[in-house]
């Protein structure tokens, strides 16, 4: 198991470095393109040490805008797009898996030419519009849920962690649960707007993951031994079925990110799509690097940590840890 | 030996034709293919086929509804935006720009992302370990991220938002394809084929390629997908196509202050890329089921 | 005195060139209490046969017979449940590649426990029961010790706590027998159950079902392809070809008096010590191949490559039934 943390580390190291090195390029890009700070005539290996000590030390610059710490700033807004994509995971999760476990065992059935219909119609939504689809609805249907912005500007939450779920919660004895409940209905359309796509996604790898399943020795071997469908279901295709489905979702966290992104820009949202693409349209491109560094530091991060679970829970994967590549 | 074949034997068709055969008779994905060669042809010959030009404004027909409402006009089928500008018409050059940049950069990725996968898939060491880690940073940044950062550089314009998002659906697909060489090469006819003294280039062309039909047509279908929805999104950033090019996205952006006078301008360019993307979608779904039919 | 009573089984599968009689007329009499080995080569639809005495069908099956008797209960008659109970408890199956028939994210233990019968009250009890009365009641651990040790695990501690992939073939099947007699069924239909292992492991296998047999006289159902091997431990023997069976009979009556020219061609492919006198000589096989499925021929199946087909052999031969002797074929005639 040592070894085999090690192994990762080591690949996620060569990775990070690959990601410095870029954001690095990206940084002078900028310097030279738009001559925000002069230049200074270096070794630009120099140069990239100086900027990798600079990133060790939690300095990614500041803003060329109003001389703030971007990684402060960078890592708050991130916070909020993490609860974003979190909530959106935890509701798609709820209502996609049940259905694709439906559809993957009622096959070629018009239940699941149902949910097929229902997953294609979800990969085909252009995030964007059905965001500002749903920007329109409090025209139609009156004021029931906010459309803008995190919270209600009424609330002064203090930034404890960054996670506002979580700070509302901090905040109690002034504001009762009502910050809290602000939050979460602020939450909500967008996590929805989300979760078109994330349902239409787990909907298809738990269906396709559950008919492999289905379709596999031992569950004939279950047959034979005369289980009910209902607990071959539940006791042996379930515990098998599942677990792929989660490396499966880690490879899509970049476009889910992207989609979370787009959704902030729309709904106006504290996140760090918005303030990228504000300092952009700003002028203040310092952010850039910076906010590539946070998205994809806790990309990488996230991926070990996938892996490290995937281990843990699946017990073949135990046996390929000392047969890896 | 019967010399009047008295058997009624079916010809035994080579895989393609059976798979073609088997596609057709899905009805559903033969509309799809049809009215995915309507959407093709409009995007090749949109400025012949508009009944307006899309730049053309007319003041005394502004904001006008579609003409299934009362107000509207069949002489506008899809009503007007706010300079009097048939919608119809600039939905067809939007098609033109979003169909057919996506079509171009599906072409470009396909074919170089094919090509680097099967290289790095074919050979072993450091080379392969190299593009390896550098895929793995590469895929680690979101697409919509990658594709601000190139706009940044270049400049928004409706070439570099190509560019920029052909650069950053690059890694995915050169993972994808990596992916589904790797598991055909795991197989026995490779090991064959190999003992037959295949150099790699034949092995690719003759082993591989034929046998990866079905991933190959998921994730070209994912791949346009994406590449619709990207183009779409920067242009309704503003990164992406500026006007005048009527860019679906960016027609969306610019109809936003409008939503309430005409919610029909938002509506059917959205509509358009929804539908285009869903066609497509179905059409790939009928050949990846004939293909695995077909294969069986 | 039969276990089970197969009488003119026909199987229809619908495949993309159109529905196909895959087993046609199949007729087979298992008696209780015997091994009776099906022989027929790969693909001749000797699971089949299986599989639709089991009810694990797939819906795109028709399954029709005159005659499917499992000692007195009509097994076509019966609803899923019940069929699903005779499953658990009178027939039990073995498959041919035992570690992929095992649950790979269960430990052995889990899944011996989930077919062995529910504990009853003086086994939930144990603890306080041992205390009390002098009567010792096994305990679940017990149980599942003993069902290894009857099959031939000696380390069942190690064998229990490991999962399906860390096990050997061998093991795995004998693990997968053990969940198979837990319950005492009076049938167990094994099918190539030893086709996937090396040869010391197959006589390993053999004798344990020889054995087990023996001791509980359970009948027992061995599909196989192999002639020689199966042929050594059979009471009784079916051969089948290419979905019809044509040949059924004692060891005595098929290795003696062998009518069908099928049976009397796998006699002659059994290789024995006493005929083999040339060096490099050819050994015996009969002339063809196996018709493919979309063109299966009509009447008796083996007509094109049969050595004695005339032209009434395109009509499907009547079953002639000798003193417990059965074959399908127009020309009959002993070996000589």
């Amino acid at each position: 198991m040592l070894s085999f943390l090690i192994r990762r580390l080591n690949l996620l190291l060569i990775t990070a470095f690959i990601l410095t090195i870029l954001a690095f390029a990206i940084d002078r890009t900028i310097l030279i393109h738009h001559q925000t700070q002069p230049i200074v005539q270096q070794d630009y290996i120099l140069q990239y040490f100086s900027y990798l000590w600079q990133i060790f030390s939690a300095d990614l610059g500041h803003s060329a805008l109003d001389q703030q710490p971007l990684l402060q700033r960078g890592l708050t807004f991130f916070a909020s797009t993490l609860e974003l994509c979190f909530v959106a995971l935890l509701f798609s999760c709820i209502i996609a898996i049940p259905l694709g476990l439906l559809a993957g065992l009622f096959r070629n059935t018009k239940l699941d030419y149902a949910i097929m219909t229902v997953a294609i119609i979800g990969l085909a939504l252009p995030v964007f519009w059905v965001g500002v689809m749903a920007v329109l609805l409090p025209s139609v249907w009156g004021d029931i849920l906010p459309v803008d912005g995190n919270m209600s500007l009424v609330y002064d939450i203090p930034v404890v962690t960054g996670f506002l779920l979580i700070d509302t919660l901090f905040v109690t004895p002034q504001y009762g649960l009502f910050a809290f409940f602000d939050r979460v209905a602020h939450l909500i359309l967008p996590a929805a707007v989300l979760s078109f796509f994330l349902i239409a996604e787990i909907v298809r790898l738990t269906r396709h993951s559950m008919t492999m399943v289905m379709r596999s020795n031992y569950i004939q071997t279950a047959y034979a031994k005369g289980f009910s469908r209902t607990k071959i279901v539940f006791k042996h295709a379930l515990n098998n079925a599942l677990p792929p489905i989660i490396p499966q979702l880690r490879l899509q966290l970049s476009t889910i990110l992207s989609f979370a992104m787009t959704i902030e820009i729309v709904f106006n949202l504290n996140g760090i799509g918005t303030w990228l693409f504000n300092s952009l349209k700003t002028g203040d491109y310092h952010a850039l690097p910076a906010g590539m560094l946070i998205i994809t530091g806790f990309i990488l991060m996230f991926s070990i940590a996938i892996e490290i679970t995937m281990v843990i829970i699946s017990p073949i994967r135990r046996g390929s840890l000392y047969a890896d590549k | 030996m019967l010399i009047n074949n008295g058997f009624n034997e079916d010809k035994i068709q080579s895989p393609l034709r059976y798979i073609w055969s088997i596609f057709k008779s899905k009805s559903i994905a033969v509309v799809a293919m049809w009215v995915i060669v309507f959407l093709v042809l409009v995007s090749l010959f949109a400025s012949w086929l508009v009944p307006h030009s899309p730049l053309l404004q007319d003041p005394n027909k502004m904001l006008l509804p579609p003409y299934w409402v009362d107000g509207g006009s069949i002489d506008h089928v899809l009503g007007t935006d706010d300079l009097g500008r048939d919608t119809l018409s600039r939905l067809f050059h939007g098609i033109q720009y979003t169909l057919g940049g996506a079509l171009l950069i599906t072409l470009f990725v396909s074919i170089i992302g094919m090509t680097i996968g099967a290289g790095a898939a074919l050979t072993k060491g450091l080379k392969a370990s190299v593009l390896h880690h550098l895929l793995d940073a590469l895929l680690a940044i979101p697409s919509l991220l990658s594709a601000l950062i190139l706009i940044t550089f270049f400049g928004p314009s409706y070439i570099n938002c190509l560019f920029a998002i052909a650069l950053s659906l690059l890694p995915q697909f050169i993972r994808a394809s990596y992916l589904a060489i790797e598991q055909e090469l795991n197989k026995q006819y490779i090991v064959a084929l190999q003992l037959d003294g295949a150099a790699k280039t034949r092995l690719f062309k003759y082993g591989i390629l034929p046998n990866i039909l079905e991933p190959t047509i998921t994730i070209l279908n994912r791949l346009f997908t994406m590449a619709i929805i990207e183009i779409a999104t920067l242009g309704f950033l503003g990164f992406g196509a500026q006007l005048p090019q009527t860019e679906l996205g960016s027609l969306i952006a610019n109809n936003m202050e409008l939503i309430y006078l005409s919610p029909w301008l938002v509506a059917f360019p959205g509509l358009a890329i929804f539908i285009t993307i869903i066609i497509v979608n179905v059409f790939a779904e009928g050949l990846r089921h004939a293909v695995i039919e077909g294969e069986e | 005195m039969a276990l089970l009573d197969i009488r003119n089984l026909s199987i229809d599968i619908e495949t993309a060139q159109g529905k196909i009689r895959v087993i046609d007329k199949a007729t087979l009499n298992i008696v209780d209490g015997s091994i009776h080995g099906l022989i027929g080569e790969s693909g001749s639809g000797k699971t089949l046969i299986a599989k639709a005495i089991l009810g694990l069908h797939s819906s795109n099956w028709t399954v029709t017979a005159d005659r499917m008797f499992l000692d007195k209960t009509d097994l076509t008659k019966l609803s899923q449940k019940e069929r699903r109970e005779i499953l658990g408890t009178e027939i039990s199956v073995i498959f041919q590649e035992p570690s992929s028939y095992l649950d790979p994210s269960q430990k052995i233990r889990t899944q011996i426990e989930s077919v062995l019968p529910k504990k009853t009250w003086e086994q939930r009890f144990r603890p306080i029961l041992s205390k009390i009365k002098r009567v010792t009641v096994p305990s679940r651990r017990l149980q599942i010790k003993e069902l290894l040790h009857k099959v031939g695990i000696q380390n069942d501690v190690a064998v229990l706590k490991s999962f399906p992939h860390q096990l050997s073939e061998g093991v795995c099947q004998k693990v997968m027998i053990a969940m198979a007699i837990a319950n005492n069924p009076r049938l167990i239909i094994a099918d190539e159950p030893t086709t996937a292992m090396e040869s010391v492991t197959q006589s390993q296998i053999y004798r344990l079902l020889y054995k087990l047999n023996q001791l509980n006289n359970t009948t027992l159902l061995m599909l196989s392809n192999n002639f020689a091997n199966t042929s050594s431990i059979s009471d009784y023997m079916t051969l089948v070809y290419c979905g019809q069976t044509v040949e059924s009979g004692s060891y005595k009556q098929i290795m003696g008096s062998a009518m069908h020219p099928y049976t009397q061609a796998m006699l002659k492919t059994m290789i024995n010590n006493e005929d083999i006198n040339e060096h490099k000589a050819q050994l015996y096989t009969l002339p063809g191949n196996i018709p493919s499925s979309n063109q299966l021929p009509i009447g008796c199946r083996l007509g094109p490559r049969c050595p004695k087909a005339q032209k009434i052999c395109v009509k499907n031969p009547t079953l002639t039934i000798l003193k417990g002797h059965s074959f399908r074929c127009h020309y009959p005639s002993k070996l000589s």
